[in-house]
C-alpha cells in the first residue's frame, strides 16, 4: 500500500472527531472485550480465525478512536490497544471490514452488550472511502450506477430491447394483446424497480412480476433509465455518492409522478432506499414506497389476485435477506406471500431475525478478490438448506439468488432458486 | 471521618463527575436523525432492548452459559460492593450495624461473584481467542474490579483493613474513569440505541413467526 498522506489520515479521522449524533460514541465505548459474539459470525465459525471475530472488527475502529479522540490513547496507547492510522492499520481495515463482513448485522442481535458491529463496520468502511481506499472492483459497481444510473452499466436500449422481448412472451403466454410491460409512462400508480442482474441474466424474473401485475390489472411502470433498486453507495459506505444514487429513484417517482414506489426483490436496495435513502438525502420523502413483497400481500389480501397452492408440488424453504428481515422488520411479511403460493412449506433453522446471511451481502458479491472466503462462509448457508429437505428455495432478493445459485452449484444442492415474484407467478391463477 | 475517607469521597466525586460528563456528551449529541418513515414503535424495541432481549434467543448467553452467568454474577456483585461502598460512607455518620445474618449472606454472595470475576480473568488469559482480542486494559479492569469485591468481602470481615479498603476503593474509582469500565455509563446507551433502531424498523419487539 502507498503511503498515506496527511489529508487522507486528516479526512478519516474526521469522521470520528466530529459525530453526528452519540450513536458512534456510544457504540465505540461500549465493547468489552468479551469475545461472546463470535460464534454469531459466518466467518469466524467457517474458519475460526481470531481476526473474523466480530470484537476484532469493532476494535479496529475503536482502537483508532482512542488513538485520537481520548485522553487515556493520547497519553498511555498501549494500556487501551489505542493504534496509529498507519499503512498497516489501513491494510488490515480494507482486508478484515471489506473483506470479511457482509454487513448481515447477525452479531448485532447476539452482542452481550448491543454493540451495532455492523454500524462500527460501516463506519471504518467511511473512513476507508473518505481515504479513496475501497476495493476497486466495489467502487467499480458503484461507478457503473453513478455513471449511467444502473449498476451493470447496461445501455438504455439493451435494457428497452430486453423488456420488449419480455413483453411480446407475456402477450403470447396471457394471449392478450392488452398484457404489457409499460416503460416511462406517467401518471401510474407504481413506479416498478429492478435489480439490474434481472434484465441482464434473469428477465424471466421481470416477465413473472409483469404476469402478477397484470393479473392484479395494476397501472404501473418501469423507467427506462433509472429502474436500479441497488445501491452499492451502502457497502462501499460513501454517503455521498449513496444520495446520488438514492437520488436517482427519487426523481423518477417525481418526473413519471407515479403515486408509490415499489422495491424490486432485492434486500440491500431496499434497504438503501426505504431506510437509507431519506437520510442519504435530508430529507423526508412525499410518495410512498414499499417492497414487493408487500405489494404482493395487498393483492393477495384483497383478492386482486388468486393462488393455486397446489400448482407447486415440491417442498419450498426460503432464506431471509439480512435487509428485509432483521435489518427491515419484514419477518411474516415475506412467509405470507410464500405461503399463499405452496403447500409444502419448511423452515430452516435458524431462520427469521437469527437467519445466516447467504454469504454474498455486504458487497461481497462485487469484490471478487475476496470470492473464496464468500463461498467458503456460505457453507453454513448450503447446509442449512440441505437439511429442509427442499427443492426450492425462495428468497426476494437477486443478490441472495446470485450467491445461492453459486453455493448450489458448489455444494451440489440440487435445488431451484427463484425470487418470491417468480413464485407467485408460478402458483398464479390468471381469470380472464 | 478519617483521610482515607476524604480520599475516596474525593475520588467518588471525580467518578461520578466524569462519568456524568460522559452521560451529558451523550445527551447533548443526541438520537440519530432518521427522515425514513417509522414502521415499528421506538418506545417497544427500547423497552425490549433493556429487558427481554437480554436473554431472548440469545447466541451469547445461551451458546455460552456458564461464561454468561458467570458475568452476570460478576456485575451483581460489583453493583452490591460499590452499593456497600456507599452505605459504608454514609454509615460513617449513622453508625448503622448490619445484622450479622445480613453480613454472611453478602459475604457469600461476594465470594461467589469474586470467584466468577477471577474465572473470568483466567479464561481471558488462558483463551487463545481471548487473548488475542485483550489489551491490558481488559485484565486491569478486571482485576482491580475483582479485587474491589474480595475487598469488601474483608472489610466485612475486619473492619481493621479498612484504610486499604477505602485506598483500594478510590483506585478502582479513578481507573473507572480512564478504560472500559466506563462501560457503566455506555452500556445503556448502546442498549437504548439498538432498541431506537430495531423498534424504528419493527424489528423489535420480535414478532412470532407465522
Amino acid at each position: 500500500m502507498e503511503k498515506l498522506s496527511q489529508e487522507q489520515i486528516d479526512k478519516a479521522l474526521k469522521i470520528l472527531k466530529m459525530p453526528a449524533d452519540s450513536k458512534l460514541v456510544t457504540h465505540l465505548n461500549a465493547c468489552v472485550h468479551c469475545g461472546l459474539c463470535a460464534d454469531s459470525c459466518m466467518y469466524y465459525k467457517s474458519m475460526k480465525e481470531d481476526k473474523f471475530i466480530p470484537a476484532r472488527k469493532v476494535e479496529l475502529v475503536a482502537s483508532l478512536y482512542r488513538r485520537y479522540c481520548t485522553l487515556t490513547g493520547k497519553i498511555a496507547p498501549k494500556l487501551v490497544n489505542a493504534r496509529d492510522l498507519d499503512e498497516k492499520m489501513a491494510e488490515e481495515m480494507v482486508d478484515i471490514l471489506f473483506g470479511a463482513c457482509t454487513l448481515c448485522g447477525r452479531c448485532v442481535k447476539h452482542c452481550s452488550i448491543g454493540v451495532d458491529i455492523a454500524y462500527v463496520v460501516r463506519i471504518g468502511r467511511q473512513m476507508l472511502a473518505a481515504m479513496g481506499l475501497v476495493p476497486a472492483t466495489l467502487q467499480a459497481t458503484v461507478d457503473a450506477a453513478l455513471t449511467t444510473g444502473n449498476n451493470m452499466a447496461i445501455p438504455t436500449e439493451e435494457f428497452v430491447d430486453t423488456i420488449k422481448w419480455m413483453e411480446e412472451e407475456l402477450i403470447d403466454e396471457m394471449q392478450d394483446e392488452n398484457a404489457r410491460i409499460p416503460l416511462d409512462e406517467k401518471d401510474k400508480n407504481i413506479l416498478y424497480t429492478l435489480n439490474p442482474r434481472e434484465p441482464k441474466f434473469f428477465p424471466l424474473s421481470i416477465s413473472a412480476m409483469a404476469k402478477v401485475f397484470y393479473a392484479a390489472k395494476e397501472s404501473w411502470t418501469l423507467s427506462s433509465t433509472m429502474y436500479d433498486v441497488t445501491n452499492y453507495g451502502l457497502f462501499n459506505c460513501n454517503d455521498e455518492e449513496a444520495g446520488i444514487i438514492a437520488r436517482h429513484l427519487h426523481d423518477e417517482v417525481k418526473i413519471l409522478n407515479a403515486k408509490m414506489l415499489v422495491l424490486g426483490e432485492c434486500g440491500h436496495g431496499s434497504r438503501a432506499n426505504r431506510w437509507e435513502g431519506p437520510n442519504y438525502l435530508g430529507m423526508k420523502y412525499d410518495f410512498d414506497m414499499i417492497t414487493v413483497a408487500e405489494l404482493i400481500n395487498d393483492y393477495i389480501r384483497s383478492g386482486r389476485i388468486k393462488l393455486d397452492k397446489t400448482i407447486i408440488k415440491e417442498r419450498v424453504t426460503m432464506h431471509d435477506p439480512c435487509h428485509l428481515v432483521r435489518n427491515g422488520g419484514l419477518l411474516n411479511e415475506l412467509r405470507f406471500a410464500v405461503k399463499s403460493a405452496v403447500n409444502d412449506f419448511v423452515e430452516m433453522n435458524p431462520h427469521g431475525n437469527d437467519n445466516f446471511c447467504c454469504g454474498g451481502g455486504g458487497g461481497q458479491l462485487a469484490m471478487s478478490e475476496y470470492n473464496d472466503r464468500r463461498i467458503k462462509i456460505g457453507e453454513i448457508k448450503a447446509e442449512q438448506i440441505r437439511k429442509t429437505g427442499a427443492t426450492i428455495v425462495v428468497t426476494p432478493c437477486h443478490n441472495c439468488v446470485d450467491q445461492l445459485m453459486q453455493l448450489n452449484h458448489h455444494y451440489k444442492l440440487n435445488v431451484k432458486i427463484k425470487s418470491i415474484g417468480e413464485i407467485i407467478a408460478d402458483a398464479l391463477v390468471i381469470e380472464k | 471521618m478519617n483521610w482515607y475517607h476524604w480520599i475516596a469521597l474525593g475520588a467518588l466525586a471525580i467518578c461520578a463527575l466524569v462519568l456524568f460528563a460522559h452521560f451529558i456528551r451523550l445527551i447533548r449529541l443526541g438520537n440519530p436523525t432518521d427522515y425514513s418513515k417509522k414502521s415499528g414503535s421506538v418506545a417497544k424495541g427500547v423497552a425490549y432492548s433493556s429487558t427481554v432481549a437480554m436473554i431472548d434467543h440469545k447466541e451469547s448467553a445461551y451458546l455460552h452459559i456458564p461464561t454468561y452467568f458467570a458475568g452476570m454474577v460478576y456485575h451483581v456483585g460489583t453493583f452490591v460492593s460499590l452499593f456497600l461502598f456507599v452505605f459504608f460512607l454514609i454509615n460513617i455518620a449513622l453508625e448503622f450495624t448490619l445484622p450479622l445474618w445480613l453480613k454472611w449472606i453478602l459475604i457469600a454472595g461476594l465470594s461467589i461473584s469474586t470467584l466468577c470475576g477471577f474465572v473470568l480473568f483466567v479464561k481471558r488469559l488462558l483463551v487463545k481467542n481471548m487473548r488475542n482480542l485483550s489489551n491490558l486494559d481488559d485484565y486491569l479492569s478486571n482485576l482491580i474490579v475483582t479485587f474491589f469485591q474480595g475487598m469488601t468481602i474483608g472489610y466485612l470481615l475486619c473492619p481493621c483493613v479498612e484504610a486499604y479498603y477505602y485506598i483500594f476503593v478510590s483506585i478502582l474509582l479513578l481507573y473507572m474513569t480512564l478504560g472500559k469500565l466506563k462501560h457503566v455509563v455506555y452500556f445503556f446507551a448502546a442498549r437504548y440505541h439498538l432498541g431506537f433502531f430495531y423498534g424504528w424498523r419493527n424489528t423489535w419487539p420480535p414478532k412470532k413467526v407465522k
